[in-house]
């Protein structure tokens, strides 16, 4: 696997692989510390091959756990420290891992191995022998399985395999700069865009430059460590770009080395690319578009002048080196310049599949017939114009809100889990440009609580999170005597958007 | 202006003006998130003619709606 190689490269060197707010990992540290675990688990479980749960935020040793499990040629599952015990222990048993490595301190409820933080560090500094290449994981081994939200209200395994990656990694470095550099490790390890980061990065001999949960919530602390940084490539979905540059520190003096922005996850505006150009006149910025289902990203396009001037929305590029791109409306393919269809991806960067769920594969991935390249249906409608595809929508219920992938049922599903939820309807609301600002939930209460709405919506979020990460948890949380249908008696849906049209 | 700051909090969150009290707290009883305080502050600018700035303004300075007013008396200078 590439990054397993270039890692081993690199450790010969006094290169600085990571820098997390208490210090900093060399290349050397990264190798010696992810073979130690890599004994460790071939010590412990021996042929049993299970994945390794990695339950965390971004710790300093969560990297060299994951690499450490790729080396003892298990996948690992990052699970975020922001999702609730009770959705992680649903993801924990589709897994069903022999260790849990809880970066948190804290206890799943499980019957296995959880290697808390004292206990990983004896681990992770027993001296011993580099772990040989045979037992890595191979080209058609999962190397992680990544959880996304799914419309049956639990959440969705999707594997990727070293092979995968080693592709991804293939097709995205031609966009990244030659020489190494700092690039920004702010996504969470639970969102494949870390991926960016995580394996490119590493694979450019890059120094990743943490950015927590915590100095993510507080600008003022982030953009102190950043001015610091030396960063030359910016990581992060176009909402977090936003968050940024509602501050005016957010410029070319703030991070003076910074060459581009890759962007990933959702659409990127215009807006948000007028105001980078103006702050940053010397990065370049990257828009990019994939699926988990075919690992991170599979498009690119370097925003140009000429694309910001247009009245089409920016487009997601062209398809990375690699990768084979197709669009078909009702079985045929779309042939003609700007006529929609759905995107089809193929390539090596198509994964095997979701995670003991078969049925589900079988709808949406596929071999084609003519080619023999593995593909996957994306569901999400494009067009080609001029050389470069842009994104147009949906086909289907599934969103995007500040980068997280989110179906509504799965909100939905979760919500009237609560006590005194009958039915619960979840609304997007939109912005000019079609972008989800919030979410909205109306809610049919099994009996009246006697609450003041605000109150009610307090008690309910509180009770909401105990299923719900907090990016699923809708802002505005409403209850009502009973749903406007429409004329095929379904929840009449525009009629609950209109309601919210009278608020700011 | 309390007013009109308890508006624009119920207007964000979900509730009726009038249940905004002075000591609510916004981040902790979960109305507000950091995408959340970005409308506040953009609606605070527009409403009072005020100019802050997300990386200087720490949390605490919009954790209710009394230090909200606060702050906006500051800026009004």
């Amino acid at each position: 696997m590439l990054v397993l190689e270039t890692l081993k490269a690199f450790s010969e060197t006094g290169r600085t692989a990571l820098i997390h707010p208490l210090g900093s990992l060399s290349y050397r540290d990264l190798e010696i510390r992810s073979d130690a675990f890599a004994r460790w688990l071939l010590d412990t479980l021996g042929e049993d091959r299970s994945p390794v749960v990695l339950w965390g935020d971004k710790e300093a040793d969560l990297l060299p756990c994951l690499l450490g499990a790729l080396k003892s040629g298990r996948a690992y599952v990052p699970i975020d420290s922001v999702i609730p015990k009770d959705r992680a222990a649903q993801i924990v048993a589709a897994v069903d891992p022999k260790v849990v490595v809880a970066f948190t301190g804290e206890e799943l409820p499980w019957e296995g191995r959880t290697l808390s933080p004292e206990k990983l560090e004896a681990v992770l500094s027993a001296p011993g022998e580099k772990v040989p290449p045979e037992n890595w994981v191979q080209k058609s081994d999962p190397a992680y399985i990544l959880f996304t939200s799914g419309s049956t209200g639990r959440p969705k395994g999707v594997p990727i395999t070293a092979g995968n990656l080693d592709a991804f990694c293939q097709g995205l470095l031609p966009h990244y700069p030659k020489e190494g550099g700092v690039i920004l490790h702010q996504v969470s390890y639970s969102f494949d865009v870390s991926g960016c980061a995580v394996y490119a990065g590493l694979c450019r001999g890059m120094t990743l430059f943490t950015v927590d949960h915590q100095m993510a919530a507080g600008l003022g602390e982030c953009f102190d460590a950043l001015e610091r940084s030396g960063l030359t490539l910016w990581v992060s979905t176009p909402s977090f770009g936003e968050l940024c540059i509602q501050s005016q520190r957010f410029d070319q003096r703030l991070l003076p080395h910074l060459r581009q922005f890759l962007f990933c996850g959702e659409v990127l505006t215009h807006a948000l690319c007028d105001a980078l150009s103006e702050r940053f006149p010397k990065a370049q910025i990257l828009n990019t578009y994939g699926p988990t289902e075919a690992t991170v990203l599979v498009t690119a396009a370097e925003v140009t002048e000429e694309m910001r001037r247009d009245s089409l929305p920016i487009p997601i590029g062209k398809a990375i080196d690699g990768v084979t791109l197709r669009l078909e409306q009702e079985g045929r393919e779309v042939t003609e310049e700007g006529q929609t269809g759905e995107l089809l991806i193929l390539g090596p960067t198509v994964g095997p599949g979701y995670l003991g769920q078969p049925d589900e594969a079988k709808k949406v991935f596929f071999i084609d017939p003519e080619t023999g390249l593995r593909g996957y249906r994306t569901g999400d409608l494009c067009f080609f114009r001029n050389g470069l595809y842009h994104y147009c929508g949906r086909a289907d219920n599934q969103l995007k809100l500040n980068g997280y992938r989110i179906e509504l049922e799965d909100i939905e599903e979760n919500l009237q889990r609560l006590r005194n939820v009958r039915r619960a309807a979840v609304i997007p609301v939109r912005d000019q440009e079609g972008i989800v600002q919030y979410l909205a939930a109306f809610l049919l209460l099994q009996e009246s609580d006697g609450l003041t709405p605000l109150k009610r919506a307090i008690a309910l979020k509180k009770e909401a999170a105990a299923y719900l990460p907090p990016y699923m948890i809708p802002r505005k949380i409403l209850a009502v005597e009973s749903f406007p249908l429409n004329v095929n008696g379904k929840i009449d849906r525009k009629a609950l958007a209109a309601r919210l049209e009278k608020t700011p | 202006m309390e007013q009109k700051i308890a508006e624009i909090i119920a207007g964000l969150c979900g509730g009726e003006p009038e249940e905004i009290e002075p000591e609510l707290l916004l981040f902790e009883e979960g109305l507000l998130d950091s995408f959340a305080a970005i409308q506040l502050v953009l609606a605070l600018e527009e409403t009072f003619g005020l100019s802050l700035d997300m990386a200087v303004l720490s949390r605490e300075r919009i954790a209710t709606p009394a230090a909200i007013a606060a702050l906006v008396r500051e800026g009004r200078g």
